[in-house]
């Protein structure tokens, strides 16, 4: 594929994906004039560049739906539920079509989908349209010919930019009986001739039924271009000469509207001042800028050692810099949430009518920025969810009015940003997490002793341990949790974590906590026995002393008392099997996970430090409590800790000890 | 020269670089290797498998440590003067992997042919089999061959 095409496909897509969600705003308000155009507009884009593209089944396949729009702009067919689903279908279907390319030359075959497609919308409209008398009399208009006179010049840089003047001309002659002369008087000599320009033009004499509309429709991408198009008088006696003036009137008001919605074309992508930029080059950006950050730990270092007044100065500078260009790096990357919330919308209203439910899908803080890959990410882990929620969660609407809750269940997808954290929370009104089964379902997974007890809250933490609801009888009997365990699994692997809470009755809130960026993090360089080590600055509350009496301490107890706070501790040299440095000045770091506080003991908190995460190969990827690893500023390697996954890790431990 | 000795390894001979583990000689096809470096510090990585004990710095790049001893059941290295760290570049689990691993010496780079090949005698050998693609004899001395696939997976097959 040539880049032409590629960007035909980039923008095809980003058509479809607005088109599904004003097709939704359509079906929540059907009489919208706004959207309607909307709609219009982005199926007419779709054809005509399509077209120039050499996507001629595409343009082929948008051109009946156009048609329907344009008689529900014009008021002479409705919406209808019958034709959202269409629209979206065909929407679906036009998805596929662009991921098929462009067709091979001259291939005239319809694929079997496209005409089932085509000729119910076909029917759709021409039922509604039958049934409207000013209709018929309007198509009895537009089956009058008319002739016109075309002339046509391609704009300079037009043949540059991939427009095919054949293909427009093949466009016209499909519209009806065209006569077409070239005049090559513009073609300089060949001395001066700039063989990228297009220096012919065209005259067309065009008789057809199709009206004025859609010759300028055949030119609506060839807009640099100098098109005239003049009506001629008829040279055939099909018009009755009763009625010369409908007839006019016809053309008037058809170029009139057609002037209008040419404002409304040229309106109509929001003017951005973005540039599109493929994701593997900010990738590129993002590992340069990494090895900019390791070698200016480096260079801090060396300064540090030599004591040179001029060169710390330069380091200091350097180091602002380097900050400043990290942060705008990092911003380039960083999307609107909106991007993924958008898909389920969709997701929300086919699954709902799949399961006879009637649901509405709210979004909130949409505008709210992450990472792009960690976006990329999401989108499965929330369709789990939100899958979840309306399958198990959302009840039966008999059930639900007889819950005395209103009849339509209410899903709201909250986004907001927390620190260098994004929440993202999916809540329900629906039935609520049923404890009881969960802890049926456990024991018999073994996952939880018979007798042992836990809480409600705990047990709803469950449904995300793996193994716990592959199987079918979970969701008949718990009527939760397929797949929650998938869910985790890749918010684990964004350095997220997730959490359930439940109200029997009142419905439930899945949360996901994701790291704003998953290239840079700021973190606290820490060191334990020899090693040295690197933990999230975002989940570090504070660094506190190791009072002596609780090294020596013996007990097993391991609480410390701050501010009048027990907080629980571990001891990471244990944890990790080093041996025990002696050190009678050790301090504890105090983490906050999930809200709550665990202190990690470690032998020199060394200072802040801006790490580039650089991913575990294979041989390490699977130890817990590991996120990354990075490099230093005297060239040596350090782990980054992930606190939440030892503080999991120190609890299965404590639990199999028990 | 990948290209090269890749399309005529797999006929007929290959370019393998030897080096020493123990008193012993061992090779590895040289499109694997990308560089020969001093030894380096090396960090531990807690809770590691033994085959992968750590990780260390090469260029700017972290790689995994591969204690091939451990694999084959020799005795931890001491470090001497012409203690090498070799820098193998290999596919593992479908991904592109450097790794660093130490050798006692490095010796040589050698040309082994099919026909030299020999393949190992169950009981000749203290160290598992499916490790090693064959022995061949050079000057006398026998050189092992290691399959780099099943000598550095991360996780051993038996």
């Amino acid at each position: 594929m040539n880049a032409a095409v590629d960007s035909f496909v980039e923008e095809a897509t980003d058509i479809l994906d607005g088109l599904e969600k004003i097709l939704l705003e359509l079906e929540a308000d059907p009489t919208n004039t706004g959207t309607v155009d909307a709609v219009f507009r982005a199926l007419h884009t779709l054809k005509g560049s399509g077209a120039m593209f050499g996507f001629a089944s595409l343009a082929r396949f948008t051109h009946p739906f156009e048609n329907a729009y344009e008689q529900i702009r014009e008021g002479t067919a409705k919406v209808t539920p019958e034709i959202i689903q269409l629209s979206l279908a065909s929407r679906d279907h036009l998805q596929r079509i662009i991921a098929k390319g462009p067709d091979a030359e001259n291939s005239d075959i319809q694929d079997p989908t496209s005409l089932k497609l085509v000729e119910k919308i076909d029917v759709l409209i021409a039922d509604q349209t039958t049934r409207n008398k000013s209709t018929g009399a309007i198509r009895a208009h537009s089956t009058q010919s008319q002739r016109f006179l075309i002339t046509f010049k391609p704009h300079e840089s037009d043949m540059r930019n991939g427009m095919r003047p054949d293909l427009l001309l093949a466009e016209l002659e499909g519209l009806g009986e065209a006569h077409v002369t070239c005049s090559a008087a513009g073609v300089p000599p060949l001395r001066e001739l700039d063989p990228t320009v297009c220096h012919f033009c065209w005259t067309i004499e065009l008789t057809t039924s199709a009206g004025r509309d859609a010759i300028d429709e055949v030119f609506i991408f060839a807009s640099d271009s100098a098109v005239t198009v003049t009506p001629l008088a008829p040279d055939t006696i099909d018009m009755a000469i009763s009625q010369p003036a409908p007839g006019m009137e016809r053309n008037a008001i058809g170029s009139g509207r057609m002037l209008k919605s040419d404002e409304n074309l040229t309106a109509a992508p929001p003017k951005s001042d973005s540039v599109r930029v493929q994701a593997h080059r900010l990738d590129e950006l993002m590992d340069q800028l990494g090895e900019l950050v390791i070698t200016q730990a480096r260079l801090n270092r060396i300064s540090a050692d030599l004591d040179d007044t001029s060169l710390a100065e330069t380091t200091e500078e350097i180091e602002r810099l380097v900050t400043g260009l990290r942060d705008a790096t990092l911003s380039i990357r960083m999307l609107p949430i909106e991007l993924v919330f958008g898909k389920f919308r969709r997701v929300a209203r086919d699954l709902s009518a799949e399961l006879g439910k009637h649901v509405q899908l709210l979004t909130r803080g949409g505008e709210t920025e992450v990472d792009k890959n960690v976006i990329d990410s999401l989108t499965e882990p929330l369709v789990h969810i939100i899958r979840n929620s309306i399958d198990h969660g959302v009840e039966a609407p008999d059930a639900r009015l007889s819950a005395d809750k209103p009849e339509r269940a209410t899903i709201v997808m909250q986004a907001r940003q927390s620190g260098g954290e994004v929440l993202i929370s999916v809540s329900d009104d629906g039935a609520g997490l049923n404890a009881e089964a969960i802890r049926q379902r456990a024991v018999s997974r073994k996952l939880i002793d018979e007798d042992q007890e836990v809480t409600d809250e705990q047990l709803h933490q469950l449904i995300f341990e793996p193994g716990f609801s592959t199987a079918e009888a979970v969701s008949s009997v718990s009527g939760r949790g397929v797949g929650m365990d998938a869910v985790r699994r890749v918010i684990d692997d964004l350095r997220g974590t997730v959490e359930v809470k439940s109200q029997p009755g009142r419905g439930t809130e899945v949360t996901l906590r994701l790291p704003l960026t998953l290239a840079i993090i700021d973190g606290l360089l820490v060191r334990v026995g020899n090693n040295p080590f690197v933990m999230p600055l975002s989940t570090v509350e504070e660094c506190v002393e190791l009072p002596p009496d609780e090294t020596a301490r013996q007990s097993g107890r391991s609480i410390l008392r701050i501010r009048n706070k027990l907080v629980p501790f571990l001891r990471l040299d244990t944890l990790f099997g080093f041996e025990r440095v002696e050190n009678d000045d050790r301090r504890v770091v105090i983490t906050s996970v999930d809200g709550r506080r665990l202190g990690f003991v470690v032998d020199e908190v060394i200072g802040q430090h801006q790490t580039v995460i650089k991913p575990l190969s294979v041989y390490h990827r699977g130890i817990e409590g590991l996120a990354g690893s990075t490099i230093l500023g005297d060239g040596s390697v350090a782990l980054i800790l992930d606190a939440a996954a030892i503080v999991k890790r120190a609890q299965a431990a404590v639990r199999t000890a028990a | 020269m990948t290209n090269n000795t890749g399309s005529l390894g797999a006929v007929d001979a290959a370019m393998a670089l030897t080096f020493s583990l123990d008193g012993e000689t061992f090779a590895v096809p040289v499109q694997h290797v990308r560089e020969i470096i001093d030894p380096l510090p090396i960090t531990d990585v807690p809770n590691a498998d033994q085959v992968a004990p750590g990780l260390v710095n090469v260029r700017g790049a972290i790689a995994p440590f591969i204690d091939l001893r451990h694999r084959l059941g020799m005795r931890p290295a001491v470090l001497r003067e012409t203690s090498r760290i070799l820098v193998l570049e290999l596919t593992l689990e479908g991904e592109m992997t450097t790794v660093a691993m130490l050798a006692d010496d490095v010796d040589d780079i050698t040309e082994t042919t099919s026909a030299d090949l020999e393949t190992v005698p169950d009981l000749g050998v203290r160290w598992p089999t499916e490790f090693i693609k064959g022995v061949a004899k050079k000057d006398g001395a026998l050189v092992i061959l290691l399959d780099v696939q099943t000598a550095f997976a991360p996780k051993p097959s038996h």
